[in-house]
C-alpha cells in the first residue's frame, strides 16, 4: 500500500473540469513534484487532497485511511501539511506565535509549543527574527515563516505549493538545500507544486505533470524533459519533435 | 496551578504597564474611602461593569475578529435568571448567578452553533437579530413581566446571599473582585491555546485551517466563554439595580455599548475594554447628566460620543491602546 493515494480524483467546477481522473501514488520519503501549465488544476488537486474541496469523485487515502472530503484541520491532525500559494501577510502576531500556533496543533502546553517553535525557527535559521512580525520581513523570510509554522504541526507529508515563487536565485538554492535537509533529516515526505523548472527537476525524485486537468506524464525529471507532451503542454504544438 | 500562575503573571508587560497597574489597583481599592459622592461611586461600578461586559466581549470580538453585537441578551439571561428564581422561590444570589451563566453558556452553544456558519457582516447582523428577538419574546412574555420588567424584592436588612447592601461601597467591592477575576482570566486566556489559535483565525481562517484548528469550534467555544462572562454581569445588574426590564438588559444599545467600548480602547489587547470603559462610561455618564439636562442641549452628549469613535476609528482601527503602542514603537 502505497503512503498517499490518489485514484480518479475529479472535481468539475460547473462545467470547467480542474481535475479530471487523476491517480497517482505517493511513497513515503519520497519527493514529488508536481508541474503543468497555467491551469492545469495543480492547486485544486491539493486543496482536493488536504479538503479546502471536496472531490465529485475519487479517493485520497493516506497511510491507509480513507481521508477523503474530510476537513482541512482533520487531515492536518492525520499528518497531512500544506503551505499556501499566496501567503496573507499580517501584523497580529509575531514570526514565534505564528509557530507556535502550528506548534498547538500537538500539544496544550504553552511551554511545549513555545520551545518547539523556537526550535523550529533555528532549523530554518529564522532564530535572529522570532519577534519579528510578518510584514517587516522580507519575502523569502516570510515564507519561511510559513513553513516553519506547518512543520510545527508536524507533518509527515508535506505539501508545498510554489514555495519559490518571488525568491532570487540564492534564496532559491537556499530553499532546495532545505528541503533537500527536511527530507533527510526529519523524514518528510514531500509534494510540491512548482513552476521554476531548475528547482523542479533539481529536487524531485519524481515529476508528475497536469494539463487540462488530467495527468498527462509521470516519470524520473530526466524523462520529463525529454517527453513529447509536456514539451507540448508547455511550448505547443509546434517545438514538439514530431510536428 | 500552571494555569493559575500563568493569570498572575504579568512580567511580560513593560514596566510602565506594570506601574500602571499598580496604582490602579490601588485607586480602585481605596476609591470608596476618597469621599466622592454617590453619583461618581455609580459611575466607578459602571465602570468596572463594562470593563467586565467588554473584556468578555475581547476573547470572541477582539482575540477572534468576529464582530459581535449581540452580547444584551446574555446579560439579560444572566439578570432575569437571578431575578425571577428570587422573586419566584426565593434562590439566593450566590446560587442563581451560576444557574444564570449556565443557562448563558448553553443557550450561546445553541445560538453560536449555527450562527458560526456565516462570517464577517452577515455574522454581525445575526447576532443582532438573535438578540432582538430574545428581547421581542421577553418584552411580550407575561410570565416573566413582560415591558414592564421585574421588581426584585427588597429585604429590611443588608443580606449576603441575596446581595442586598445599603451602601453602594459593599456593591463596588463585589464588582471590583469580579472586575479582578475577569483581569486575571484575560491574562491567562491571551496566552492560552484557545487564545493563539483565536488570534490566528482573525488573521487569516484558511491558514488557520491548515494548522489543523478547527475554526468553527473555536469561535464556539470563544462566543460561549463570552457569555459566561456578560451573564455574570447581567447576575450584577439584577441585585445592584433591583430592577429590570427588557429595555434595560437586553436592548440593542447595550449589545452596542459593549462591543464599542472595547473596540474604541482596543479590541484584542488586555487592557482595550478597560481603557474604553474609562473613557465611554464617564463620558456617557457625565455628558448624559450636565448636557443632556439643559434645554437645546439635548442629544450633545450622543454628537461627542460618536465624533470620538470616528477620530478613533479613522486614526486607528486598534483603537486608543493601538495608538499608545504606534507611538511606544515609533519612539523605541
Amino acid at each position: 500500500m502505497a503512503f498517499l493515494e490518489i485514484s480518479n480524483i475529479v472535481k468539475d467546477f460547473g462545467g470547467l473540469v480542474a481535475n479530471n481522473n487523476v491517480s497517482f501514488q505517493i511513497e513515503q520519503g519520497e519527493i514529488v513534484g508536481l508541474i503543468g501549465p497555467n491551469g492545469a488544476g495543480k492547486t485544486t488537486l491539493f486543496n482536493c487532497i488536504v479538503g479546502y474541496y471536496k472531490p465529485d469523485s475519487g479517493k485520497v487515502i493516506f497511510k491507509e485511511k480513507d481521508i477523503t472530503g474530510l476537513k482541512p484541520f482533520d487531515t492536518n491532525k492525520a499528518g497531512i501539511g500544506r503551505t499556501f500559494q499566496v501567503m496573507k501577510v499580517t501584523a497580529g502576531m509575531s514570526v514565534i506565535e505564528n509557530v507556535m500556533v502550528g506548534a498547538f496543533c500537538r500539544t496544550d502546553d504553552r511551554h511545549v509549543a513555545q520551545s518547539e517553535a523556537s526550535g523550529m525557527l533555528d532549523f530554518l535559521g529564522l532564530g535572529s527574527v522570532k519577534t519579528y512580525h510578518l510584514n517587516e520581513l522580507p519575502i523569502a523570510m516570510q515564507r519561511k515563516v510559513g513553513l516553519a509554522r506547518v512543520l510545527a504541526t508536524k507533518p509527515e507529508l508535506l505539501m508545498l505549493d510554489e514555495v519559490a515563487s518571488g525568491l532570487n536565485h540564492t534564496e532559491t538554492d537556499e530553499l532546495v538545500l532545505l528541503l533537500r535537509r527536511l527530507n533527510a533529516e526529519k523524514g518528510v515526505t514531500l509534494l510540491l507544486i512548482e513552476h521554476i523548472m531548475e528547482m523542479v527537476m533539481s529536487v524531485s525524485h519524481r515529476v508528475i505533470v497536469l494539463d487540462y486537468g488530467e495527468k498527462i506524464a509521470e516519470g524520473l525529471p530526466g524523462e520529463i524533459v525529454k517527453n513529447e507532451d509536456v514539451i507540448k503542454a508547455y511550448l505547443g504544438d509546434k517545438y514538439a519533435k514530431n510536428h | 496551578m500552571e494555569k493559575l500562575k500563568d493569570a498572575l503573571d504579568f512580567r511580560d508587560f513593560s514596566r510602565a504597564e506594570q506601574i500602571g497597574l499598580i496604582i490602579f489597583s490601588i485607586f480602585l481599592f481605596i476609591f470608596p474611602w476618597l469621599g466622592s459622592g454617590s453619583f461618581v461611586k455609580a459611575v466607578m461600578i459602571q465602570f468596572l461593569l463594562f470593563s467586565l461586559f467588554g473584556m468578555g466581549w475581547n476573547t470572541i470580538g477582539g482575540y477572534g475578529g468576529q464582530v459581535e453585537l449581540g452580547k444584551a441578551q446574555y446579560v439579560g439571561i444572566g439578570a432575569y435568571t437571578v431575578a425571577l428564581t428570587m422573586v419566584w422561590w426565593k434562590i439566593p444570589f450566590w446560587v442563581s448567578m451560576p444557574m444564570g451563566v449556565l443557562l448563558a453558556v448553553g443557550y450561546s452553544f445553541m445560538i453560536g452553533y449555527p450562527l458560526f456558519r456565516l462570517k464577517g457582516h452577515y455574522f454581525a447582523i445575526a447576532t443582532i437579530c438573535t438578540s432582538l428577538v430574545l428581547q421581542d419574546i421577553f418584552a411580550n412574555w407575561k410570565l416573566v413581566g413582560a415591558a414592564k420588567g421585574i421588581e426584585l424584592p427588597i429585604h429590611d436588612h443588608p443580606d449576603f446571599l441575596y446581595m442586598q447592601f445599603k451602601s453602594d461601597t459593599y456593591y463596588y467591592y463585589f464588582i471590583m473582585v469580579l472586575f479582578y477575576v475577569a483581569l486575571f482570566y484575560m491574562n491567562w486566556f491571551r496566552r492560552s491555546k484557545l487564545g493563539y489559535q483565536l488570534r490566528m483565525i482573525k488573521d487569516d481562517e484558511d491558514a488557520a485551517e491548515s494548522l489543523g484548528i478547527d475554526i468553527r469550534w473555536c469561535k464556539i467555544k470563544a462566543y460561549t466563554i463570552a457569555s459566561a462572562f456578560v451573564a455574570v454581569g447581567g447576575g450584577f445588574m439584577a441585585v445592584y439595580n433591583l430592577y429590570i426590564d427588557p429595555a434595560s438588559v437586553m436592548d440593542l444599545d447595550l449589545s452596542i455599548k459593549i462591543a464599542l467600548m472595547a473596540m474604541l480602547g482596543g479590541a484584542g489587547s488586555l487592557w482595550g475594554p478597560i481603557i474604553g470603559a474609562a473613557f465611554l462610561v464617564p463620558l456617557d455618564r457625565f455628558l448624559g447628566s450636565w448636557l443632556g439636562g439643559h434645554k437645546g442641549l439635548i442629544g450633545l452628549d450622543f454628537m461627542i460620543y460618536s465624533m470620538l469613535i470616528m477620530v478613533v476609528s479613522a486614526y486607528q482601527p486598534r483603537g486608543i491602546w493601538g495608538i499608545i503602542e504606534q507611538f511606544r514603537r515609533k519612539g523605541s
